[in-house]
């Protein structure tokens, strides 16, 4: 069949698309531009501008009419969002409203997204850890999902080169269970966290309590001035947008990177709908798009795509691109899409008290928490539940507001409220949990949103074996804290639905066997190899790493792959 | 690692009772004891009760220079549900009649240790409350328990207003930057710094 309109498809044909612009679409964008190849970049969300579009990053605590507090009725208009700890008035605008995006839990899933060009990039955590071999072994070690096609060493390489271009503060602290990366210098300690540190180690002799690690240019590197990205200021009001560019994002880093090589075209406003697949060609050869505001359909056409619309994003688009080839969704010849859906547990947290330190403080807002790599079940199989966590902890003066004795008004009450109170310390875990075939994600057959798109359902639950770990961390946590010195520990279980912890994985796994996954080692489509999938579905497991940076080097090595392949002439 | 700190954490704060519903019910026989809403004179009230809890000091102003009964009317409005409102302006009704009753006069126009032991009163109230009940029969006692139940999530009111003003004073111009220590952008973060007592905290 002749073009009808060859004009028209020419200018919406590229070497390369890449469905979102987020924490790993950027990357994918960034690495494909750098090769030459012409990339088309589709964002659902608005425009976001560095610098131009954060409306709020020079703000006080007095320019918000609530003072960063969020009111009743933004509240009562989205339950699911204001769970977050950082949907508050200075950032709100980074995140999807409840009302606008519906989804169907069918158990309690808590489904934050930011849908904006950058993403999730422009309000994550930015902490990042690099898995370890002992993470990539754990499905076959301990049998459950499917075996990784790829192991650490496999992704070494590529977690130092994008680790170089993001800038990963922290120390070489020699570990196992969580490699060193390519670092700048690391945040301090307070005098607090290094007492706890010493006991803790000094009891624990397989425990290793370390310094965060995170995506702050504590001294930018000569490639980060070339990306007009400056030295973080511990502001720690990253959220907004960063005046310096002090943490990582697509909107400061790898989308202003990619349009100066002069091969990328951004298209916010682009809710992708389908991936096209040309059943005679045995390829995927572009993309149904539909503009956010006038729900017009235009289709781009490309040689390779990469699939970054977010974990459930990513596994809706996949089920919606049906073809007689796939009428499952694609690539979905074995019906396992959107499923082993995987979340990491969040559920435990504890409080204490310390006595003492009390000629001592810090100065500046740090990014970044204490943390302890995992270590449960790490060389072998050892407690009642698989896998790990790791913790998190840090000690902190509690400021104005803190409970006093005597007067509780006038001018010694006052006294007391401007001076830093005693020593607190706060500690979360951050748990694996297993993937199974129960957890997952599918097309609503009649719901559809305002763009015409299936609701997607979810169903995706803890189970004994995140009750177990809950606990466990509970008690070692307690008795840490305890070892420190700590005080008045307490323990609480937030009971809060998976998706809080925005670290949702899985639906398009990774694996060696087609019969049981989705990808190949390379990230791509087994059953449509010129498709690729780079952001959180492709997850085989958890982990109990930060997931972002894994995401990115992942992603950084696929779309290597696709360079070479298009330029030997294997995909085309 | 993010904390919120305010209301939530404020909440324990005070180690007294519940205050009992009753107490505000009773003895209203003044003029102007029911007006609620942010009129100007209760705004006026406010900056006066915010003012008591946190005065102007010599090294730096008070809850009035903060605009705290501005804050209020916004963050109430706003940010509490109607059960907390409820609190809030029977709470204030009371702190009015209570100053008509023993002074004789409206709270603004009280002296400032006057202005003291209305609001310190309010934390010595739910003993006497108790002690009332308990001088009747058994079931007395029962109806000033459940009086005192009452309310499905009872509030407070001193802690409310204690939360209030020490959250609207610390997050504005004046409290941040003159009562403490406020640094929109430090440069750097030191993790041991030496402190000594006096030295104020930081802002945020």
């Amino acid at each position: 069949m002749g073009n009808i309109n060859s004009k028209g498809t020419q200018a919406n044909t590229f070497d390369a698309i890449v469905i979102g612009s987020g924490i790993s679409g950027g990357w994918a964008a960034k690495e494909l531009c750098d090769h030459g190849i012409k990339t088309l970049v589709l964002e659902r969300g608005r425009n976001v501008q560095h610098l131009v579009d954060y409306p709020t990053m020079m703000k006080d605590p007095w320019d918000f009419q609530h003072r960063n507090e969020l009111t009743v009725k933004i509240k009562e208009e989205n339950p699911i969002v204001s769970k977050c700890y950082a949907f508050r008035e200075d950032a709100m605008h980074f995140f999807v409203k409840d009302k606008e995006h519906p989804y169907i839990q069918e158990k309690p899933f808590d489904w934050i997204r930011g849908y904006q060009v950058g993403g999730k990039s422009l309000i994550w955590a930015r902490q990042t850890q690099r898995w370890s071999k002992y993470d990539f072994e754990g499905p076959a070690r301990d049998g459950f999902a499917v075996d990784w096609p790829i192991r650490y060493d496999d992704l070494a390489p590529w977690y130092s080169h994008v680790e170089k271009f993001v800038g990963i503060s922290g120390n070489k602290d020699g570990l196992e269970t969580l490699p060193d990366g390519e670092f700048l210098p690391a945040w301090e300690m307070n005098a607090v966290e290094k007492g706890m540190k010493k006991r803790i180690m000094d009891h624990y002799k397989d425990r290793n309590v370390i310094i965060g690690r995170c995506a702050h240019l504590t001294k930018p590197n000569e490639i980060h001035l070339q990306q007009n990205r400056g030295q973080c200021e511990a502001r720690n009001l990253c959220q907004r947008g960063c005046p310096f560019g002090g943490y990582f994002s697509s909107n400061s880093s790898t989308l202003p990177w990619a349009v100066k090589t002069g091969n990328l075209t951004l298209r916010p406003d682009s809710v992708v709908h389908s991936i096209i697949y040309d059943s005679a060609k045995n390829k995927a050869t572009g993309v149904r798009v539909i503009d956010a505001h006038t729900k017009q359909v235009t289709e781009y056409f490309a040689k390779v795509i990469f699939v970054n619309a977010a974990t459930l994003n990513s596994n809706l688009i996949l089920l919606n691109s049906t073809s007689s080839r796939f009428p499952n969704g694609l690539g979905n010849d074995n019906g396992l899409l959107g499923k082993y859906i995987a979340f990491q547990n969040y559920r435990g947290t504890l409080s204490a008290d310390i006595d003492g330190y009390l000629d001592s403080y810090y100065y500046g807002r740090r990014p970044c928490a204490v943390m302890m790599p995992n270590f449960r079940n790490v060389y072998k199989q050892e407690t009642d539940f698989l896998r790990g966590y790791m913790v998190f902890f840090s000690a902190y003066r509690s400021g104005w507001g803190h409970s006093i004795e005597g007067d509780q008004l006038g001018e010694s009450f006052k006294m007391s409220e401007t001076e830093p109170g005693n020593w607190g310390i706060s500690m979360m875990m951050q748990g694996e949990t297993i993937p199974k075939e129960t957890n997952r994600v599918w097309l609503d057959k009649e719901k559809k949103d305002q763009w015409g798109m299936p609701l997607l359902s979810v169903s995706v639950d803890y189970d004994e074996n995140d009750e177990k770990s809950l606990k466990d961390f509970l008690t070692q946590g307690a008795e840490m804290l305890s070892v420190s010195g700590c005080k008045n520990i307490s323990t609480n279980d937030s009971r809060q639905a998976p998706g809080l912890d925005i670290h949702e994985v899985g639906g398009v796994r990774m694996g060696k066997d087609p019969k049981t996954s989705l990808l190949n080692q390379w990230n791509q489509i087994h059953e449509c190899p010129n498709v690729f999938v780079t952001d959180g579905a492709c997850m085989t497991s958890t982990g109990t790493q930060n997931p972002s940076i894994t995401f990115m080097a992942l992603t950084a090595r696929a779309a290597n792959r696709a360079i070479e392949e298009l330029k030997k002439g294997n995909i085309k | 690692m993010k904390r919120r700190r305010f209301l939530s954490s404020m909440a324990v704060m005070l180690p007294m009772a519940v205050v009992s519903t009753e107490m505000f019910l009773s003895s209203c026989n003044t003029t102007d004891t029911k007006e609620e809403g942010f009129t100007e004179a209760n705004i006026q009230l406010l900056d006066e009760i915010g003012e008591t809890i946190i005065p102007a000091t010599a090294t730096s102003p008070g809850a009035k220079a903060a605009r705290i009964g501005q804050f209020m009317k916004v963050y109430v409005t706003d940010c509490y549900d109607a059960d907390q409102q409820k609190t809030f302006w029977a709470g204030i009704n009371n702190i009015k009649n209570k100053s008509i009753e023993k002074y004789n006069r409206p709270f603004p126009k009280l002296t400032i240790s006057q202005k003291k032991e209305i609001l310190n009163s309010l934390l010595k109230e739910p003993a006497k409350a108790i002690a009332k009940v308990k001088k009747g029969t058994g079931d007395a006692i029962q109806t000033g328990k459940e009086a005192q139940n009452k309310e499905e999530k009872p509030r407070e009111f001193f802690s409310m207003i204690q939360n209030l003003t020490v959250f609207g004073y610390f997050t504005s111009q004046p409290g941040a930057t003159k009562a403490v220590r406020y640094i929109q952008t430090p440069g750097s973060y030191k993790g041991e710094v030496s402190y000594k007592k006096g030295d104020k905290a930081w802002a945020t």
